[in-house]
């Protein structure tokens, strides 16, 4: 039986796919803390793209997709290499939420 | 996703898919073009409100028209980022999807960044040279919705998958 991935390694799983169908995609970090023990607790991407509305802090969120080899949900937050400069202290704030921006998986 | 939110999302994903339906019957019927893009533009919206509740919740959600732009490339990076290496899906995909998701989100009447682009899939409007220009006679040239434009292909499948998952 082939044993289930961490969510850390679906995560890089996820920023590589992402990396290799978007040119204009230039960096994902994770966004932690990761809750390995809560399957439903989605997998949280920062993802930089050229390009993109700068909209700020708005999280899209994705289920789990088994068939496919992720079997965690995930949130994405999208944001412009602008908006990235300007992220202090590497917190992201929306709603009352406050994430911390945390390693990164990939850059372009 | 509360539970509540959960039905929100469904909601809006099965909305989706039946606009997507209603506008295939407009392809058969041979529907004027500005009313298959109503409901291109309306499934679009729909399905990206159901990725957006799932990620803000329904309360959070803004009540504007203006996120298909940025949200259908995302649910396009995500979907086709999880196939196999070897699909054929390159960047030229993602990059058409989000060309044609800045289109899709101008079609609602509401939008029309900043004024420079009337044109809309629902009501008269009024062109740069005063002329009264009406959706059922407009061309859209920036969107080919034809069954033959590979693009469109693509983004109504999208739109379908991406939809489901949440229905």
């Amino acid at each position: 039986m082939t044993m289930r991935k961490t969510k850390l390694e679906t995560a890089k799983s996820l920023a590589e796919g992402h990396f290799r169908v978007d040119p204009n995609l230039v960096r994902v970090h994770l966004i932690e803390p990761i809750d390995q023990t809560d399957p439903d607790d989605p997998i949280r991407l920062l993802e930089v793209v050229k390009g993109t509305f700068e909209r700020g802090i708005e999280p899209v969120g994705f289920t789990a997709d088994p068939a496919h080899g992720v079997e965690y949900p995930s949130i994405i937050v999208e944001i412009s290499p602008e908006e990235y400069k300007t992220v202090s202290q590497g917190k992201l704030h929306f709603a009352n939420r406050e994430w911390t921006i945390g390693a990164e998986l990939a850059a372009r | 996703m509360t539970a509540k939110d959960r039905q929100w999302a469904r909601g809006f994903a099965r909305q989706a898919i039946s606009d997507l339906r209603v506008r295939e019957q407009l392809v058969d019927s041979k529907a004027e073009k500005c009313h298959r893009l109503h409901f291109l533009q309306m499934a679009a919206e729909k399905a990206s409100k159901a990725f957006l509740i799932a990620g803000n919740g329904h309360e959070n959600v803004k009540n504007s028209h203006a996120y298909i732009a940025t949200t259908l490339p995302m649910i396009a990076r995500a979907f086709y980022g999880k196939l196999n290496p070897k699909s054929e899906i390159g960047g030229w995909q993602v990059q058409a999807i989000r060309r044609y998701a800045g289109e899709i989100q101008l079609l609602a009447p509401a939008l029309n960044n900043g004024d420079t682009r009337r044109d809309n899939s629902e009501y008269p409007w009024e062109d740069a040279q005063g002329n009264v220009c009406v959706p059922c006679e407009y061309s859209f040239p920036n969107i080919d919705d034809r069954d033959q434009d590979r693009v469109i292909v693509l983004l109504i499948r999208l739109i379908r998958q991406a939809a489901e998952s949440y229905s």
